[in-house]
């Protein structure tokens, strides 16, 4: 059960990042990495480290998110297609 | 952001504020320590940042203040290193074991805990807590700023 | 060229995943055993990861908050504007 539940935990990881990098929409990307990191904090407390779960659930969901989001509101949006 | 927005961020703020100072506290009982709570304080105020704007929160706190705070924590942190090593044997050393303020020994094995205990780790928490609160938000309140206009 | 790169970082990798260790049991536990055992009377805290960080290697944590220092000041230093 536990492996299973670690197994599941980690698709789900491997299928935000890769939307992550292949949205062209930023803000979506930004979001789908946010997801990443709130499943990665779960992983972390499965596997009995919740020291580091909270640090990266504060670091990594909410403050890179925010700082992304400002970053992306000054500048574009959309990534500009290659070609 | 939407008055619905602004009037939520207003009203979770001190909870949050408050859960940081918990886990700074209690960092030597339960999982966390001074990043972890620093994290969480500085989280708030990026939140009333990203609802309020950042014009709206410099007036209230500059990054000036900002920095000062997390000079003072790293200070503390390095002065209580010093006197570690003036009153015993080495930087860092834990001197406050068996003396009447944080020095009180739990029993051995799992027990809930004592919050008077811990010799230096409460006041290094506390400054480390410091240093990350006032650090992450003065990064993203003078990123905001830079930006220009807001709202 | 980008797919050679991509497969041997793959097999890197899932070469080093299948040399993993079981989940809890560490090869030498000796440190392991002493700090479970000595950390409560030596720094006087239940939490044994915070007397690790902030004790036994309280010189890595004063090297966290050095790195911590500086990059806040960098940021500082290149965003902040300057009041003409």
């Amino acid at each position: 059960m536990f492996e299973i539940a670690l197994i599941l935990l980690s698709a789900f990881m491997i299928a935000s990042s890769i939307i992550a990098v292949w949205f062209k929409d930023l803000l979506a990307s930004t979001i789908a990495l946010a997801v990443m990191s709130l499943i990665l904090s779960l992983y972390f407390y499965m596997l009995h480290a919740p020291d580091v779960a909270i640090a990266e659930a504060g670091v990594g969901a909410c403050i890179t998110t925010a700082l992304l989001v400002i970053a992306i509101k000054n500048t574009e949006r959309m990534e500009e297609v290659e070609e | 952001m939407t008055p619905v927005v602004r009037t939520i961020a207003a009203l979770i703020f001190p909870f949050i504020i408050i859960f940081s100072f918990y886990v700074i506290m209690h960092g030597h009982l339960t999982p966390g320590g001074g990043f972890q709570g620093g994290a969480i304080g500085a989280s708030a105020i990026v939140m009333l940042i990203v609802a309020y704007g950042a014009r709206n929160v410099k007036k209230k706190a500059k990054e000036e203040s900002l920095s000062i705070f997390e000079s003072i924590g790293g200070l503390v942190f390095v002065i209580v290193g010093i006197i570690g090593f003036v009153a015993a044997s080495s930087f860092l050393y834990n001197f406050l074991v068996g003396e009447p303020l944080f020095g009180t020994i739990p029993p051995f094995g799992s027990n809930p805990g004592i919050l008077n205990s811990g010799g230096i780790l409460p006041i290094l928490n506390i400054a480390v807590g410091m240093k990350v609160i006032g650090g992450l938000a003065s990064v993203v309140l003078v990123m905001a700023l830079a930006g220009g206009d807001e709202e | 060229m980008r797919w050679v790169a991509f497969v041997v970082f793959a097999a890197f990798l899932l070469f080093a995943a299948y040399e993993l260790h079981p989940f809890g049991e560490p090869d030498d536990s000796r440190m392991d055993d002493y700090i479970i055992s000595n950390a409560q009377n030596e720094t006087a805290a239940n939490n044994a990861v915070t007397s690790v960080v902030f004790d036994y290697r309280g010189y890595d944590t004063l090297g966290e908050a050095t790195v911590l220092f500086t990059a806040i000041a960098g940021a500082l230093v290149v965003l902040r504007r300057v009041k003409k």
